[in-house]
């Protein structure tokens, strides 16, 4: 994108410097003797999540999340007026997702590509059946995601979905039920939830499941990577219920800034 | 206050041949749900025998979106046939970005609607309270000005002084005392 | 404060009353000046009082250095990457240092999604002009090789939320971010450069300097670090950027004329605000070594 006269620029070309591993550590082991992992979990914990909603003044709702490096802020805007030109008896509802330039281990570009684009669908397609647009004729809900710390891809998507559905209840929209969504990974054949960069690295594939506890649904699910039916299934039942877990979250720092506002 | 009777999205309240769902909530099979964050108010409605209706009443409110009530809008732009407006109250209740709307020449009064001219009627700036009659076209809610009590609510001169009503269709600048023309709606 | 946000505000022009928030709404600027009458800012601040600021350093962990800044409800995160680049022809013992600022939709429903906007553009060229005029860094000191490698250093500046007076904000979260960076040791062999895996270079600053921003009403009002709502009623605004000296480094001033008196008011007060922000740098540089 040279040329590019909207943004301060740069040399054109730089790359990342190689770094000179100072000793020679070899494959890191990702559990130890117990069956733990490098920070103290066991295979099924997922992080602790830290939530809160309300931060972004100016938005209509919105929500923060923090799953120890992994950050995610979520601002919700309207029901505001569609810009688009056709009559529509339904709402609208527009998500996008952004990973800012430091995110990421190497520099992000900042203008959106390719892989922001598609998770922008993806979170589009794991809210969209909570929220009731039936009732918001003419308007457009806009989510918008800031990735400020990304730590591991599937986990962010994951903590994007569950950081996004709260910040639209924040924002007074009427819906079915919050959305929690959580990921695990499958390693050597053992499934670790919640994977964290490290272990993201070595997986041979991944589930993100977003589900509707007070309804029993799922709302969205996507497997990647080669993996046995069966261990799936194991998979698809320990993140249905790790969402129940997290469902508890959402609702205890909903409760949490209804408490702070009425005092 | 009562935290105990806060309820979040998608919590169960009860069976819905129990109660009449309110706003707030919905029914899918045989229960009802909260569909907001807010406060469980069961209330008896007298209407046809005893029903008792569960609502939820929004802890904050979501950002009003025009429906068929009062609102508050400015004129934006005239043409010989409507009046457009951006909508920026609805209900008394502020809307945090504005819609528009439209008034057209058949809308601005309720008697003699051939003989209406936009530009006697409203000038861009003007502050006007109006009513929703129809979700309008793609872009625009259609918005009607025919009662008494609608109308511009404060308009300024050419001077850029404000003005006070003096008639229902007219209006006078407090310091040239030159007379305009309004559709004003009358102070209540 | 009271007696102005309780009641309904009557339109003494017409008998039509309105409540406060539609009153707001309809008639912003005359909403401020009822305030302003009464010595007192909507919000409940005075004409001089600058909202709490923190700063936050070392918040992400991807970044070579990196800072969070609040003012009030406006949140600024500045993160910088260092990468490794050609030194242009002209200056070859000069590295880069690109600052950008992002509005992005997420902090006000103004800004919409795509290409920066003007507001950005312009934001990032004022940071640009401020470290190049400033000489707030010795570009130098970022070369690796002489015309063959030289650090760049990325400082992105993402606002999350906006409630005025961003600029300041900005500012506070770049020399903060700066402050917090570490470089790997960097050598430059056969045309590629090596890093060791520890960071610990710390940048030398020349000049550390920080902005304190005003917005003028009805030309005789100063108010101190205007909120989002008083910056977009006010026309004009005025920006003073000193160093650790006191001495100026900048002034921006946009929109009508004001007395000399009121730019010399601006820039005392510009120096006493150098001094709180110091401290408060100062206390989340103490915050981060408990940490470590």
């Amino acid at each position: 994108m040279a040329g590019d006269r909207r943004r301060i620029q740069g040399p054109e070309v730089t790359v990342a410097p190689i770094i000179i591993k100072s000793s020679d550590k070899g494959k890191i082991q990702l559990t130890d003797a117990n069956g733990q992992r490098r920070d103290g979990r066991n295979l099924e914990d997922i992080r602790p999540i830290f939530l809160k909603t309300g931060l972004i003044s100016q938005a209509n709702g919105s929500a923060y999340i923090e799953l120890r490096r992994t950050k995610i802020a979520c601002g919700v805007y309207g029901p505001r007026q569609t810009k688009i030109p056709s009559f529509s008896g339904k709402g609208n509802l527009n998500c996008e997702i952004k990973f800012t330039p430091f995110s990421c281990l190497k520099r992000r570009q900042p203008y959106r590509d390719a892989q922001e684009k598609e998770l922008s669908q993806l979170v589009f397609e794991a809210l969209a059946p909570s929220i009731r647009l039936d009732l918001l004729p003419k308007s457009t809900i806009d989510i918008y995601i800031s990735v400020l710390e990304n730590d591991g891809m599937a986990s962010c998507f994951a903590a994007a979905i569950t950081c996004a559905s709260v910040a639209v209840a924040d924002a007074g929209i009427e819906m079915l039920d919050q959305v929690a969504a959580c990921s695990a990974s499958y390693i050597d054949g053992d499934i670790y939830m919640d994977s964290d960069l490290v272990e993201e690295q070595r997986e041979s594939g991944s589930l993100v499941l977003s589900y509707m506890p007070s309804l029993n649904e799922v709302t969205h699910i996507l497997q990647s990577g080669e993996v046995e039916v069966s261990l799936t299934t194991q998979a698809i039942e320990q993140c249905t219920d790790t969402c129940s877990k997290i469902y508890s979250v959402m609702n205890h720092s909903l409760l949490e800034s209804v408490k702070n506002r009425i005092q | 206050m009562n935290t105990k009777n806060i309820v979040t999205p998608g919590q169960r309240l009860g069976f819905a041949q129990d109660y009449v769902a309110g706003p707030g909530t919905y029914v899918r099979g045989n229960l009802l749900y909260a569909s907001v964050v807010g406060m469980k108010r069961v209330s008896k409605q007298t209407a046809e025998g005893e029903t008792l209706v569960l609502t939820v009443s929004r802890e904050k409110q979501q950002s009003a979106i025009p429906e068929v009530c009062s609102l508050v809008s400015k004129v934006i732009r005239i043409t010989p046939k409507e009046a457009v407006v951006s909508i920026m109250v609805v209900d008394n209740s502020p809307c945090k970005e504005d819609f528009q709307g439209i008034i057209r020449q058949q809308d601005v009064r309720a008697t003699e609607r051939d003989k209406v001219k936009i530009h006697e009627s409203f000038r861009p700036g003007d502050i006007i309270r109006a009513e929703v009659i129809s979700l309008g076209d793609a872009r625009s809610y259609y918005l009607s000005t025919a009662k008494n009590e609608l109308g511009v609510i404060y308009a300024q001169s050419i001077e850029g002084a404000a003005m006070i009503p003096i008639s229902w269709q007219e209006m006078q600048c407090t310091k040239t005392k030159a007379i305009e023309l309004r559709k004003c709606a009358k102070p209540f | 404060m009271g007696n102005v946000t309780n009641e309904n505000i009557i339109n003494l022009n017409t008998a039509i009353t309105f409540e406060a928030e539609t009153f707001r709404r309809i008639q912003p600027e005359e909403y401020l000046r009822r305030y302003i009458q009464q010595h007192v800012r909507p919000d409940g601040r005075s004409f001089n009082h600058f909202r709490k600021t923190t700063v936050n350093l070392s918040c992400i962990t991807t970044a070579d250095g990196s800072s969070m800044v609040r003012i009030g409800n406006t949140t600024v995160i500045c993160g910088i990457k260092a990468e490794v680049s050609e030194p242009n022809v002209n200056f070859p013992k000069e590295g880069y240092l690109v600052p950008n600022v992002d509005l992005s939709p997420i902090c006000s429903p103004r800004f919409k999604p795509g290409p920066p906007s003007e507001q950005a553009q312009v934001l990032s060229e004022n940071l640009n002009k401020l470290l190049k005029n400033s000489k707030v860094i010795d570009l130098e000191t970022l070369c690796i090789e002489e015309g063959k490698a030289a650090w760049v250093l990325f400082a992105d500046l993402v606002c999350v939320n906006y409630d005025g007076n961003v600029f300041d904000a900005c500012v506070i979260a770049l020399m903060s971010a700066l402050m917090n960076v570490r470089l790997p040791e960097a050598v430059y062999e056969d045309g590629i450069v090596k890093a060791t895996e520890e960071k610990t270079i710390i940048l030398g600053l020349i000049r550390i300097t920080y902005s304190a921003s005003f917005a003028m009403f009805d030309g005789q009002h100063l108010l101190v670090d205007p909120n989002e709502m008083e910056e977009s009623i006010t026309k004009d605004g005025i920006t003073v950027v000193v160093d650790e000296t006191g001495k100026l480094c900048n002034i921006w001033k946009t929109g009508s004329s004001c007395s000399s008196e009121q730019l010399k008011t601006c820039i005392s007060k510009a120096r006493d605000r150098y001094a709180d922000i110091t401290s408060i740098i100062e206390i989340a540089k103490q915050a981060i070594k408990k940490i470590e």
